[in-house]
């Protein structure tokens, strides 16, 4: 049980460095690219529908999906792909890029490295707007409880969405059926980014949320969510091995902060 | 930087005094244009998409309900009744890059329009030296207007210039050259290391927007208040107050709550988090 006593409220305040004038700018870093697979379809690609997962269980789901096809990956210079397996793999530090369908009209990106909120705007703009220009957009990420500034209970799953203007004039029955993320909480990095684009874009735009960050529960909740989506997913198989991502035996959080020692 | 205007709307020309928040301590600034957004029924008006600004989003922040209008990073609002444009920044500049931050935004005022300029920010009440409580809670200011920082409307409502002001300080001497284009000083970048006391206040982000706004030919006020990290609501009237006074606006221009001046934004309700959990007792 959490000790209401020590537990840490959501950081919403500076650390004085931080709002520095004279602090060193960072060292440049070259920018983050998109490498497509042979034969190299035409850019922009332009899919009706861009999913892209960030959270663990998503991404448990996204590589368990049968029948995608992988056309690409997205590389962020600064990280190394040492310890990379050539088959994808949910332990890969990779941000690749499937079909699922011949005609890339629905692509998935699965986010498995760790992309710094310094970095998130640059990347969000080659996955939305640039080298893939999507009319709609559906992001899977966790609820960060750094940033909630409700009550999170270990063993109660929940989910909520952000929508972008563009979504909230789309027909009801095409919209998803969930409960607004409160006012007075915030979601940052990443995921944050990518909504902001679809927003500043005109695109239509979905960001889920859901908690907690490791269950059961929350893989079977969004596989329905996304079977519901797209009634063609192959969801099925989703559920073998399920016992074995419950723990944190699957990608971590923060797993940007990891050492890049061991690979 | 590029401003992207909301889908729908148009921005009025007439809006030709800017508001916008520097960040600081307490976030004090951020909260009084929440509540000058909120009270003055800004509308949004659009988007400021900058690459240096850390992304984050949120849902509506100012209600009565919200409904899941998404709240993007750096928003522009527009209060036709009041003439002025309010600028609400919701998340911090990457590390390093403010100066390139404050060039954008003074940029963006130029070019829009802009012809006056409001910044409001806090001061960490332990670099206060001179207490005198006998006056209340003391807003003070700092100005274009003189070369010393010093400006006739704000000494008239009783605001107190920011003497620690030094123009030809070294980091103010470097912030002034750095956003002039034909400045002819060429000053060294202010290492960490180097910095002294006297470089707090040109080393907070009110002071880089103070000196790129100057740069850019606007009329800039800076309106300041010391705190210390807690509950900064008072702080946030007692700067939301100033700037309406320095506005000159009459309370009729305000839309607050049961016939009064203010509205306290939907989003401040759950600013300390979720109330205790009562099961414990």
């Amino acid at each position: 049980m959490e000790d209401v006593l020590t537990e840490n409220p959501p950081p919403s305040r500076f650390i004085q460095d931080d709002l520095n004038n004279f602090a060193s700018p960072p060292e440049p870093l070259p920018s983050p690219f998109i490498v497509l697979s042979n034969p190299k379809p035409d850019l922009p690609l332009k899919p009706s529908l861009l999913l892209i997962s960030l959270s663990s269980p998503s991404l448990y789901i996204f590589h368990s999906l049968p029948s995608k096809t992988l056309i690409g990956t997205l590389i962020l210079p600064e990280l190394p792909v040492s310890g990379n397996t050539i088959e994808p793999s949910l332990q890969d530090k990779s941000c690749n890029i499937y079909s699922l369908s011949n005609d890339n009209s629905i692509l998935l990106v699965s986010v498995q490295l760790p992309v710094s909120p310094e970095r998130s705007n640059l990347v969000s703009r080659l996955l939305v707007g640039q080298d893939i220009v999507p009319e709609r957009v559906i992001i899977l990420d966790s609820i960060q409880s750094r940033n909630f500034r409700g009550r999170l209970s270990p063993d109660e799953t929940l989910a909520a969405k952000l929508e972008t203007s563009s979504e909230k004039k789309a027909a009801a029955t095409s919209r998803l059926n969930l409960d607004y993320f409160p006012s007075g909480s915030v979601i940052d990095g990443l995921s944050a980014s990518l909504l902001s684009r679809c927003q500043l874009k005109n695109i239509r735009g979905t960001l889920v949320v859901s908690w907690p960050e490791f269950d059961p529960s929350v893989v079977r909740f969004l596989g329905a969510l996304l079977k519901n989506i797209v009634p063609g997913l192959d969801v099925a198989s989703v559920g073998k091995d399920l016992e074995m991502y419950s723990s944190r035996a699957g990608l971590k959080k923060d797993a940007w902060v990891e050492s890049d020692l061991y690979t | 930087m590029e401003f992207v205007v909301e889908e729908g709307k148009r921005v009025h020309e007439e809006c030709s005094t800017l508001i916008l928040p520097a960040l600081s301590i307490g976030n004090v600034g951020q909260l009084a244009v929440d509540l000058l957004v909120s009270s003055t029924a800004g509308e949004r008006v659009g988007y400021l998409d900058d690459l240096n600004l850390l992304p984050c989003v949120g849902n509506d922040a100012y209600g009565p309900l919200p409904c899941g209008d998404l709240a993007l990073p750096l928003e522009v609002y527009e209060s036709s009744s009041t003439a002025i444009t309010l600028a609400q920044q919701r998340s911090p500049v990457a590390k390093g890059m403010m100066i390139k931050f404050a060039e954008n935004i003074a940029e963006f005022a130029a070019s829009s329009g802009k012809k006056d300029v409001i910044v409001l920010s806090s001061l960490d009440f332990q670099r206060l030296h001179n207490l005198d409580l006998s006056r209340g809670p003391q807003v003070y200011y700092l100005s274009n207007a003189e070369s010393d920082g010093r400006d006739d409307r704000c000494e008239r409502l009783g605001f107190g210039r920011l003497r620690e002001y030094d123009s030809e300080g070294r980091c103010w001497k470097y912030l002034s050259s750095v956003f002039e284009e034909n400045s002819k000083d060429e000053l060294s970048f202010p290492s960490e290391d180097e910095l002294e006391d006297m470089d707090y206040y040109p080393s907070l982000p009110f002071a880089a927007l103070f000196s790129a706004f100057k740069a850019r030919g606007l009329k800039v006020t800076c309106l300041l208040c010391y705190c210390s990290e807690g509950d900064n609501i008072p702080d946030a009237f007692l700067l939301a107050e100033a700037a309406s006074k320095l506005m000159g606006l009459s309370p009729d221009k305000f839309h607050g709550e049961e016939g009064g001046k203010w509205r306290i934004p939907y989003s401040w309700k759950s600013m300390y988090g979720a109330p205790p959990d009562m099961s414990m007792f």
